[in-house]
Parts: structure tokens; sequence; C-alpha cells
């Protein structure tokens, strides 16, 4: 594992596209929180404070952090991608790495990005939630904090997409586009086929709907109400204003259980085909 | 000596078109084993098959008289076709993966450098080299990991004499230093200068293999002229030093025997009362010979 851990810290780390994507990452996630931290709502009774303060910040970064996964699968898919261009993987393999290593390789690599990523998000969740939450406890700072771990799993389930795009096109200029094709209309198309209970299992539907967007009317209010239910904030689910959504860990499980599939056939097709 | 590869009825398919057909031969410990042959006749595909990059479609075979697997592909260096390298990464990076690859040490890079007569350019990026110095570029990774056996695939492609020479003058050194050779080609000169042994294919089969002096020796041919060329025909053919006389254009062409010098030719004319007005000596080319073989 070491092993292959150095190896792809070799490929990527000295790869100008790779850093010139990452830093694109972080900066275009840097720069939204900060444009957005300055908005300023009309509307009485709501202030833009609350996306930054424990606990919805939890829910908040995580999702605009993940507007930015499509980068992260397109660093995959370029690093594999490259792999099949520059015949490495084909050279890999002569100089001693059996064929699953390259896929071991590989997820090492996207387990290393998501990680990276995991780290930068919650890196900005405790700044910004520390500077701008008051009466801090315990309990209200790591409330809704499993929601990073959900956005790991997200950033994971892309990037082992692009994994798999990029070992069956095994170009580039092509994988980018179907990657993106897939996203829309591609999913989308298939998606009207079936059945609304269908409709949200499919593999980028679940992967996407980890982070959900965040009731913003909730996460904004300054005012708390007591519900029937006796929750004290707006539960605007409960009030029928946002649809219904599956449990998050049904998602999580099903996201898992894509994430398994993708990594399958991708090793699958390593196996099978000529290098 | 040691079975460093066995091959036996390799076969190797590419949908309807069969690349390799029941290809079997033995290379051993310490030989410069040359596979011969034109473009098309199988020379990458059996050496990819025999190095786990495509899968046989039928035989078998083995190395070190072992089954192929990890610890049998770090005994080897290889260069299959091009140089297969990160064209971003420095050379001493590219190089770094290898040796990661075979667990070997730092100081392999810069021995495989050296040899290659790259150390000067470790920092500099695979991408911006010169097809000669790429070439020499595989030749150090093939050298990392001090391996017993370097698979090499046309590892002079595309070279200039100059750089054909260096190739050939490392191929040379390693073969001195005992490490077994495995050199894929389709030029004959290459393999008549380097190697011991050769394999020849046409079409994906085997259709000799030996040694090299056995396989590929050069004839003298000896063109003479004089006054009576018919008559001196007639003596030749029944002489012992002679192997075979024809005509070619208005010289005569006589075929010496291996043990027979072109001196002792004209010596014999002399004698026999046949001086000769014109003497030139050619040796048949190779390249006829290997033409022949493969037709």
């Amino acid at each position: 594992m070491k092993k292959l851990f150095n190896l792809e810290k070799i490929k990527s780390l000295s790869y100008p596209v790779f850093k010139t994507l990452m830093i694109i990452h972080f900066l275009l996630f840097f720069l939204v929180i900060l444009i957005v931290s300055r908005m300023h709502f009309s509307v009485p009774g709501f202030s833009i404070k609350g996306l930054y303060q424990f606990p919805n910040i939890w829910k908040f970064f995580p999702w605009v952090a993940s507007w930015f996964n499509l980068f992260l699968a397109i660093v995959v898919i370029v690093l594999v991608g490259n792999e099949f261009s520059f015949r490495t993987f084909r050279q890999n393999v002569i100089d001693g790495l059996s064929r699953n290593d390259l896929i071991k390789g590989k997820l090492i690599l996207i387990l290393s990005i998501a990680v990276y990523t995991f780290l930068m998000v919650l890196l900005a969740v405790l700044i910004f939630g520390l500077i701008n939450t008051r009466d801090l406890s315990f309990s209200l700072v790591f409330e809704n904090s499993y929601l990073l771990l959900v956005y790991f799993v997200q950033a994971i389930g892309y990037m082992t997409l692009g994994l798999l795009i990029s070992v069956l096109f095994r170009n580039n200029g092509l994988s980018i586009i179907m990657f993106i094709l897939y996203f829309f209309p591609i999913e989308p198309i298939i998606r009207l086929m079936f059945k609304t209970e269908a409709r949200r299992f499919f593999p980028i539907k679940i992967i996407s709907n980890l982070t959900p967007t965040p009731e913003f009317l909730t996460m904004t209010s300054e005012q708390t109400y007591t519900t029937s239910t006796g929750t004290s904030s707006l539960d605007f689910s409960e009030i029928g204003l946002l649809p219904e959504k599956l449990p998050v860990g049904t998602t999580v499980l099903v996201a898992i259980g894509y994430i398994g599939f993708f990594i399958a056939i991708s090793t699958f097709l390593i196996n099978k085909r000529n290098l | 000596m040691e079975k460093v590869l066995s091959i036996n009825n390799l076969s190797k398919n590419y949908g309807n078109i069969q690349a390799v057909k029941n290809v079997s031969f033995e290379i051993r410990k310490g030989e410069v084993y040359g596979i011969l042959g034109p473009n098309g006749s199988g020379k990458t595909t059996t050496l990819a098959v025999v190095l786990g990059i495509l899968q046989a479609n039928g035989g078998d075979f083995q190395w070190f008289e072992q089954p192929f697997g990890k610890h049998v592909r770090r005994r080897i260096g290889s260069l299959v076709e091009t140089p297969n390298f990160y064209p971003y990464l420095t050379l001493w990076e590219n190089l770094r993966i290898i040796a990661e690859i075979k667990d070997a040490p730092d100081k392999d890079i810069n021995y495989a450098l050296g040899v290659a007569n790259l150390l000067k350019r470790k920092h500099t990026n695979f991408g911006h080299l010169s097809l000669g110095m790429k070439q020499r570029m595989s030749m150090a990774a093939v050298l990392i990991g001090n391996p017993e056996v370097l698979v090499l695939d046309e590892p002079t492609n595309g070279l200039d004499p100059e750089g054909f020479a260096e190739v050939r003058h490392i191929i040379q050194t390693q073969a001195k230093e005992g490490k077994t050779i495995i050199l894929a080609s389709h030029i004959l000169d290459e393999v008549e200068k380097v190697c011991s042994h050769v394999a020849i294919l046409k079409s994906g089969e085997l259709i000799a293999n030996g040694k090299v002096g056995e396989l590929l020796s050069a004839e003298e041919i000896v063109y003479v002229q004089t006054e009576k060329l018919n008559e001196l025909k007639n003596l030749l053919s029944t002489s012992e030093m002679v192997a075979k006389t024809y005509f070619d254009g208005e010289d005569l062409a006589v075929v010496l025997d291996s043990k027979f010098k072109s001196a002792d030719l004209s010596k014999l004319c002399f004698e026999k009362g046949y001086p000769l007005s014109k003497i030139i000596v050619k040796k048949q080319s190779l390249e006829d010979q290997f033409l022949q073989l493969v037709k």
C-alpha cells in the first residue's frame, strides 16, 4: 500500500494539470463561501449569518464543496486517462505491478483526494463556525457534523464514477465529455422512463442527493418557532414546502453500493482488456 | 545451462487474425537471443504475451522454469516497442517510479542514468528529450533493479547511426556482464552484430532458430575474368575449393567453400594456366539470406 501511495504521489504531485485543478478547486470553494458571507438579505427576520453558524454550517459548507466535486472527478479522469495515453499502465505492469495494483493505486489516489477535501471543508467549517457562532457548546458544534462524512462519501462517489468512465473510454477528452453528458442529459432522460420512486435510486441522483440543497429558509431564519413535533426551528419539510427525500442513511448505503459497483467494473475491465 | 525462458506452442489471436501460431523455443542463461522477423511477424506480440501484457490464446511459457508472476517480473527489465514514460516527469522521477515498483534503491537510478549517458539530464522532463535520448532512457529504465534478463523490443527504432551505436554498446556491455538479453528486431545487422542466437519469425510462425553463425553465415563470392571463362568454369566445377559457380553478367561468380579464400582461388587459376585479369570479392549479404529464409 505504501508503495502504491508513493507511486501515485510521484505521478500526481509533479503533474501541472493536477496542481492547477486542485488549486482552482481550493480557490473556488473559499471564494464562494467568502462572497456569500458578504451578502445581505433584505428580507426582515432572515440573515445570511445563520449559514455560517453551528450546526447549519455542517450542511452549508459540504453543499458548496459538492459543487466542485466535478473538478475532482475530472482530476481522476485526467490522471487515469494519462496512464492509457502514455501507455504507462502497460509499462507499470511490465515493471512488476499487477493489474489489480493499478486499480488499487488509483483508489488510493481517490481516497487521498477525498481525505484532502474532507480536511479542507472541516478546517473551513471550524474556522467560520467558531468565528460566527455565539454560545458555543460541544453538542451544538458537533451536531450535524456527520454530514461531512456524507460529503466524503459523495466525493469518492464522483471520483470512482470518473475512474470507471476513464477505464471505459481510455481517452481524456472523450471521458470528460461522456462524464458530463452522463450528468446531463443521459441519466436525467433515462430517469424519466422510470416511475418517480425508482428515479431516486439512479447513480447521479443518489450521489448528488448526499449533499442536498440546504433548507435556506430554515437556516437563515432568525426566529424560532415551536412546531407540532416540538422542533425548535421552522421545519419546512413538515409543512410541505420542501420535497420528501430518502433518509440520509439509505442514500449513503445505496451510494456506497454504487461506489463498489464502479470499482468492480473498473477492476474487471482492467483485468480483461489489453493494456 | 539454466533455462531463462521456455515458450511452448504459444498462440495469440487478434479477432480472426492469428498473430502468433504455435511458437516454441528456449532461451538459456547468458545468451543474447535475437527474435528476428519483418514487421507484423509476431515479435512484439510474442514478447507482450511472455511479459504478461497480453493474454495468450494457446500454449504456455515459463520464466526461470517457474510460472510467470510478480517475483519473476522483478528479475526482468523490459522495453516493449516505444518508450513509455510520463512526459511531465523528470528522468529521475520516471526512474524513481520503476525503482519503487521493483524495490530498487535510489543508487540504481544514478547507475542506470550513468550507463545511458543521461546523468546530466536527470532533472529534464522526459517530454523534452530527443528521440535518441528517449531510447537511451528506455535502456536506463530496463537496468533498474539490476535484472538478470533484459527484454528489448526494437531498441534502436528511429535512431541515427550514432544512437544506434550507443544503444548497441550498452547491450554489448550488459551481455559481457553476464545478463541474458532478448532482442526483438527487424534489423538484420543489429541482430547479427549483437546476438549469439536467433529465432526467425514470419507471419506469426517460427521458421528457424539456432546460433546466428549457423543460420546467417555470410558466403564469400569471387567475381573473376579471364580469356577462357567457360573452360575455367568447367575446371572450377570439379574443384573441392569451390561450392558453386555461375555467370553473373560478363563475370564468372565463384562461391568458395568456407575453408578457402580468394587468394587460394587466384593461385589455383594461375597454376592451371588461367591467369585472372579481374578478381572482385563480395560477401553475399545477410539480408539476401534472411529474405530467402522468410520468402
